[in-house]
This record gives C-alpha cells, structure tokens and sequence, in this order.
C-alpha cells in the first residue's frame, strides 16, 4: 500500500515539474519565424520589395503585362509579414526604422495593409493581360505605398 | 447758328466722340488683353492652366502648405540662425492672403522679396533665385494663385533673434551672397536652355541640392553637389554628374523618378524629395516628359564635383 502511495505521488509530482517545464518554455520562446535577427530579415524582405517593384516596371517597358502578378503577389505577402517583422524592442542601430512605427503603430499597420490592398489590385489588373488599366495602377502605385510608409515610418538617407 | 457756336459745337462734337471711343477702345483692350493690375477683368482659362504647370514645375509651393494642411494657407514653420518664420498665407483671401494685392505686388514679392508696404521677406522664400522667372510665366502663376479657394489665415509673426539682422544684415547678406538669377525676356520652351531655367529658377533645386557655407549662402561654386544639413535634417544628395559621388542614373532614369518618384533600385522617394514630386495642387510629377527629360539633360552638363553626402 505504502509503495502504491509513493508512486502516485512520484508520478504526480513529475507530471506537474513537466508541465512547470514546458509551459515556462512555451511562455518564454518567440515564435521561430526568420533568421532570428528580425532587424536584418525585415531589410531583406523591403529590399525584395524594391527587386519586385523594379522588376515589375522593367515588365511593363517590356510589355510582359500578365507576368508583373508575380511581382504583385509577392509584394502582397510580404507587406502581410512587415508588422510581425516590427515588434517591440526591435529598434537598434542598425535599422532605419522611426520610434514612430511603435508610437504611431495602428498607422503603421494601416500602411502595411494599405500596401498589401494595392499590390493585390495591381496582381489582379495584371492578370487581365489590360496594359492601360495596369498602367494607371503603376503610375500612382510607388507613391501611394512605398512614399507614403517611409515618409512617415523610415529614416531619411544617412 | 453763328461761327463761334459752331465752332464750339463742333469741339464739343469732338470731344464726345473721342471720350466714347476711347471707352470702346478700353473695353476692347480689356477683353483681348490678359488680366492685368488689380486683377480686374476674367483671366484666360489657358494662362490659369500655363499657372498651374509653373506652380507645379515649382513643387507645388510646398512651403506655403503645412503638410496634410490647407492648400497655399501658410503656416509651416523654419528654424535658422536668424529665429524662426512661418511661411505666408497666399491664398487670395482679401484679409489674411494676398486678395487684395495686385498682380505687380504679388510679382514683387515672389521675385524681390518685398510686401507692398515695403517690408523685406527673410529668403526662406528665395526671392532672388526665383527672380530668374520670365515675366510671362510669373503672369500665369499669379493668375493660378487667384484661383485657389481662399482661406483666412492671419499670418504668424516671425521671431528673428539676431539684433539688427533685418536693417544691416539682411541686406549686406542679400547684396554679397545671395545667389542672383536674372530672368529671360521669354521663358525658354525646350532643350538645353529649358532644364536650365526649370533646374536653377522654378524648381529652385539648389535651395536643398547645393551645399551652404557659412553665411547659409548656396555655395554655387559646387552648384547641386548635395547639402548634408538640409531643411528638417535632411541629407540632400549630391546631384552633379559626378562618378563616385553624384547622380549616375541615365537620362530616362531621372525623368522617370521626377514623374513617379520610382528610383532604378525600386526604390520611391520618400521625404521631402517625395513631397515636391506629389506637389501639392501639382508637383513635378505633373511635368511633361519633354521636360523631365530636359532637366535631366541638364544635370548632365553641370560640373560634376566631388562630394560625398550620407552614407
């Protein structure tokens, strides 16, 4: 009887240290998305913004009108990734980031999800092979996304 | 009826028909010619039109408009050594604007830097680069400005902390180091002498692109080589033709970004760069392509100096 008691115990025990364990892990990791240095993987993701967005126009000279979705769509994903690329405490030396984007952040949401909104309608336009109607998505595209965020949100040149 | 009387009648003759067609000969002079001072008489829709190029080939007058505020409402502010000023209301508001100046008093404003009661502007506003403006388009401009919706605005009183800087210095700084540009009989259309008069009067771009000595005077030995204390702590980039430190984009490649702001890395100015492109009514995206190209064909001959702004 005696030694039913103690085992009970032991497993009891146990299992509370284990769930103790794990759930003070589960509390303490970030999730495990990117390199791990969020400065470096969100500057590589507005670099291939910027590929895209160039590549989309070099597209367009060259009158490949349904081939600029490609660009549009990855613009449209990553602009769904930049707030989790901004959390708190991200501000170091090496980003270009404004205290703004934490200060101001239901804006700066607001301008990553205006991004993602145009670059879907820019992938849709250009899937309808429309060179006119892509044209005037283009023409107004740049500034009324990348200008506007970084006016707001990015440091002038260094 | 007697000699004199007929004489006398026919004097008065005469004169009515002369003063009654001199009334015809004012009227008609008033409906061909353009609107002159006062701005009495209704301006030609296509000098109002040719105004709102010339307010956008400026950039849209931006520091008459405090961002996401009224349009040509004054109030932005600018710090400098001599204290503080707040830019002026130009809206044609009879109280607070420039309504009730006349077509002259507003050219002499924009190009000599004096209010009609004679008071001296401070050359945030660079009078004396934008005397390089023809008179025909400065004309049209203040036919545009006229039609802007006015807004009673009283101006904000500037706060100049320097003693006696505008009796002796201002004056002294403005006869040795100002930069001058001397306006053209006629405003010239294309080529080379076009992106000249667009870079160095309208666009006024030295006023951010040119390095300041220290007088805050353009240094215009090293004309659009880049200023790296620009207005709201801005690096300016060196825009000469200079290899290593300059603007090496192609001709296309900066009209391109003077029309959509779209830099050849995918890049898109942002900033104050990116404000005088979107304009404000219009802006230097609303430039015609012949002239972007222009201006880009003549950074290309300015002198290429060497001088590294940012990073």
């Amino acid at each position: 009887m005696k030694r039913h008691r103690n085992l009970r115990f032991a497993i009891v025990v146990g299992s509370l240290v284990t769930l103790a364990i794990v759930g003070f892990a589960a509390a303490q990791s970030t999730p495990n998305v990117g390199s791990g240095d969020v400065v470096a993987d969100r500057q590589r993701l507005m670099k291939l913004n910027g590929a895209n967005w160039a590549d989309a126009q070099a597209k367009f000279k060259a009158g490949n009108i349904e081939a600029i979705s490609v660009n549009a769509e990855t613009i449209a994903l990553n602009a769904m990734h930049i707030p989790l690329l901004f959390p708190q405490g991200s501000l170091t030396d090496k980003s270009n980031a404004k205290p703004e984007i934490w200060q101001k952040r239901a804006e700066f949401e607001s301008a990553a999800k205006n991004l993602q909104a145009w670059a879907e309608k820019l992938r849709d336009t250009a899937k309808t092979k429309d060179a006119a109607a892509t044209e005037a998505v283009m023409k107004d595209f740049g500034r009324q996304t990348c200008a506007a965020c970084h006016t707001a949100f990015r440091k002038p040149l260094q | 009826m007697p000699d004199s009387m007929r004489f006398a009648t026919c004097i008065l003759t005469c004169l009515r028909a002369g003063f009654l067609g001199g009334i015809l000969l004012w009227c008609g002079a008033g409906l061909l010619l353009p609107a002159s001072a006062g701005g009495a008489g209704t301006p030609l829709p296509d000098l109002v039109a040719r105004g709102q190029d010339i307010f956008g080939a400026a950039g849209g007058c931006g520091c008459h408009t405090v961002p996401k505020g009224t349009l040509n409402a004054g109030g932005r502010k600018y710090d400098g050594p001599f204290g503080t000023v707040y830019s002026a209301n130009i809206t044609p508001d009879r109280q607070t604007g420039i309504g009730a100046w006349t077509d002259e008093q507003i050219i002499t404003a924009i190009r000599l830097g004096r209010r009609p009661k004679g008071e001296r502007l401070i050359p945030v506003h660079p009078y004396t680069v934008f005397n390089g403006m023809a008179a025909e388009d400065l004309r049209a401009l203040v036919a545009y400005l006229r039609t802007v919706p006015p807004v009673n605005r009283p101006n904000q009183p500037k706060k100049i902390t320097v003693p006696f800087f505008e009796s002796i210095f201002l004056p002294t700084w403005l006869a040795a180091f100002a930069p001058k540009e001397t306006p053209p009989a006629t405003a010239p259309t294309s080529g080379l002498a076009r992106g000249e008069y667009l870079v160095r009067a309208v666009g006024h771009c030295g006023e951010c692109h040119t390095p300041r000595g220290m007088t805050q005077a353009t240094d215009n030995s090293r004309f659009l080589a880049g200023n790296p204390n620009g207005p709201e702590d801005s690096k300016v980039p060196n825009i000469t033709p200079d290899k290593d430190t300059g603007l090496t984009w192609s001709e296309e490649e900066i009209a391109e970004y003077l029309g959509t702001g779209n830099k050849p890395d995918g890049d898109v100015a942002g900033g104050l760069m990116g404000e005088v492109i979107e304009g404000t009514a219009a802006g230097y995206k609303d430039l015609t392509k012949a002239d972007r190209l222009a201006i880009a064909q003549y950074l290309k001959t300015i002198p290429p100096i060497h001088n590294k702004v940012g990073k």
